[in-house]
């Protein structure tokens, strides 16, 4: 969000993009402001009109029933089923558009609602490469061992993640790149801690304000564009998403007043959103289909833990295994049970096909790994550091719910 | 009828217990592929398998747990007797120690078990008569049993079946409540049309051997 913050440090001072606004760029009293000039020098009415008619529907209170859409509560399993729809969807976009016709609609693109205009097909420049297994998983390790630390080598990190960064690793990444957490891997966790308690901090101090006249613009203008974020529309239909946004949004904007908030802006939080929702999204619909087919984990976990997966996987995994296990601290212990976890999540789909209980306890006795090579353990390598990260210095986690 | 998920009546859960290396997993697995298992691995903890049978013209889907023998896995196979409409307890009839265990299986069975639990008793490897170490009358004393292979899978469809039958028919006599928990049955509408009329005249004694 650099941009935007050089941008709005400007306004009104140098000419520029944001010169003709008013102090809150984007919200309806720049318009009445604008169409007030307009009005006055009795110009330009043309354009203005054709501008109005252009972006009428943008105001037009038939965009409430977009709001009334949004209020449906829908139950969190629909939430975390669209929302890993959407993840998936995103993770599968291998066409990058051209960069010449960059107002098509794309990921994370909001257009509005209602409009006629159908976005031009974008021309592929080129298509990514099937990522090559071997490759990828070694480019996973590379990342494993900078984010490792016990400082990660911010150069190290930059110059990694300029060509893309694996999935896995990526919610972390994106921290320690924008700085939200520090290189070194010890106050990391005290400082995520410490940045939630400033933000809950916000939330009471600020978000409290919204309804207030001052502010009530500013916010009826976040309530109205979130619904229109079509690049998650579903997801934005989720009561609880919504709010999140609201907040953010109007927590920033007050916090930034030179730039306010700004349309748009709205539109950037969300790679952040989707990036760091991530790392909680792919285990619970997994988790709820299993119980809600009556499957424990006892009933095939436990020789997972017995056997430490030998039953599972053939021999000549569970030896490159063993390679890391014994370079882990403690890694037959503990990194065994974040593996394990990777494990499970690795045939997410493949449970969630199976439909009822037996279904899945067949599979799961039966999993198809026969032609697995190092590169499938390389990524559930990469895929159990990554829990054990999430979950360092967490141990709660471990013990058992209710 | 359309082969579906619910192409079945009932659900009937059945455990597998007694010594290791009696061949409990070797007969589920005789059963539900009709094969014999050489080199079966030992099992551990649990192992799950599932077949749908016919009795009395009724489809019943049997999910079979297969236990281990180990006594060091007791603590975990203990968990799965309860909720179980049908025990099969299995011993080595040329194994005289794994008869001489059947009592304290048998402790285990009624302990954690529904009063209701079809116990059958089964003396397996029958194929191997020049090494039997228990005798068909001795162990008839004990319990009406069936002796079986599941090597040759000789008698294997009896065990599980007759196991089956008395189980359905306490449903039809009323003895086993379907309602109550851990009875280890599930009543399915076999088709969408007359789903409950379950009771009528069950004279016919299917056999689908």
């Amino acid at each position: 969000m650099s941009a935007v913050n050089s941008a709005s440090t400007k306004d009104g001072k140098q000419p520029g993009f944001w010169k003709k606004g008013s102090n809150v760029p984007g919200s309806d009293d720049r318009m009445k402001v604008q169409q007030k000039k307009d009005m006055a020098k009795g110009i330009k009415k043309d354009s203005f009109h054709d501008f109005e008619h252009k972006t009428s529907d943008a105001w037009d209170d038939g965009d409430d029933d977009l709001l009334v859409m949004a209020n449906i509560q829908m139950s969190l399993k629909d939430v975390r089923t669209t929302a890993k729809a959407v993840l998936d969807n995103h993770s599968h976009m291998t066409a990058i558009p051209s960069a010449t016709s960059s107002h098509g609609a794309g990921p994370g693109v909001g257009i509005r609602l209602n409009s006629g205009w159908k976005p031009p097909k974008t021309t592929p420049i080129r298509l990514t490469k099937e990522p090559v297994p071997d490759r990828e998983a070694a480019k996973l390790e590379k990342f494993k061992s900078v984010l490792a630390g016990p400082n990660t080598d911010l150069d190290e990190l930059r110059k990694l993640s300029w060509s893309g960064i694996p999935k896995a690793v990526r919610p972390t990444a994106w921290k320690i790149l924008s700085g939200y957490l520090p290189a070194s891997v010890d106050r990391r966790e005290p400082t995520l801690q410490r940045k939630r308690n400033e933000y809950f901090g916000f939330i009471e101090q600020y978000y409290e304000t919204r309804h207030e006249d001052m502010h009530q613009e500013t916010f009826r203008q976040i309530l109205k564009d979130i619904p229109r974020m079509t690049s998650l529309a579903h997801l934005f239909q989720q009561k609880v998403v919504q709010e999140i946004f609201e907040r953010i949004l109007f927590i920033w904007a007050i916090r930034h007043p030179a730039s306010g908030y700004v349309q748009g802006i709205n539109d950037l939080v969300t790679p952040f959103f989707v990036v760091f929702l991530s790392e909680y999204i792919d285990n619970a619909p997994l988790n709820d289909h299993i119980q809600e087919q009556h499957v424990e984990y006892l009933q095939f976990a436990f020789r997972w833990m017995n056997n430490l997966l030998m039953r599972e996987i053939p021999l000549r995994c569970t030896i490159r295994l063993w390679d890391t296990y014994q370079s882990e601290l403690n890694g037959f212990a503990d990194f065994h049970l974040y593996l394990c976890a990777a494990f499970l999540v690795r045939f997410s789909k493949d449970i969630q096909r199976e439909k009822d209980f037996q279904g899945i306890l067949m599979l799961l006795q039966n999993l198809p790994t026969h032609h697995w090579q190092n590169d499938e353990i390389g990524e559930l390598l990469a895929e159990a550091f990554k829990l054990k990260y999430m979950f360092a210095d967490a141990p709660n986690h471990l013990s058992k719910k209710k | 009828m359309a082969a579906g998920p619910y192409n079945y009546s009932y659900i009937f859960k059945y455990i597998i217990i007694g010594d290791m290396g009696v061949g409990k997993s070797c007969l589920l697995h005789q059963f539900t592929e009709k094969k014999f298992m050489a080199d079966c691995p030992h099992t551990i903890g649990v192992e799950f398998g599932t077949r749908i049978i016919e009795v009395s013209g009724q489809k019943i889907k049997l999910q079979i747990w297969d236990t281990a023998g180990q006594e060091r896995f007791r603590a975990v196979t203990r968990s799965y007797y309860r909720g179980a409409a049908g025990a099969l307890m299995v011993y080595d009839i040329t194994r005289r120690s794994t008869y001489n265990h059947l009592s304290s299986w048998l402790t285990d069975a009624r302990n954690l078990t529904n009063p209701n639990t079809v116990i059958f008793l089964i003396g397996n490897k029958s194929d191997l008569e020049a090494q039997r170490d228990v005798t068909y009358e001795e162990a008839k004393q004990f319990a009406d049993e069936n002796e079986c292979s599941a090597k040759t899978g000789d008698n294997v469809e009896d065990a599980f079946l007759d196991t089956a039958k008395k189980i359905y028919q306490n449903i039809q006599d009323g003895s086993l409540d379907l309602n109550a928990a851990e009875s280890g049955v599930q009543h399915k509408p076999a088709t969408p049309r007359n789903p409950l009329n379950t009771d009528q005249t069950p004279s016919k004694e299917g056999c689908a051997c």
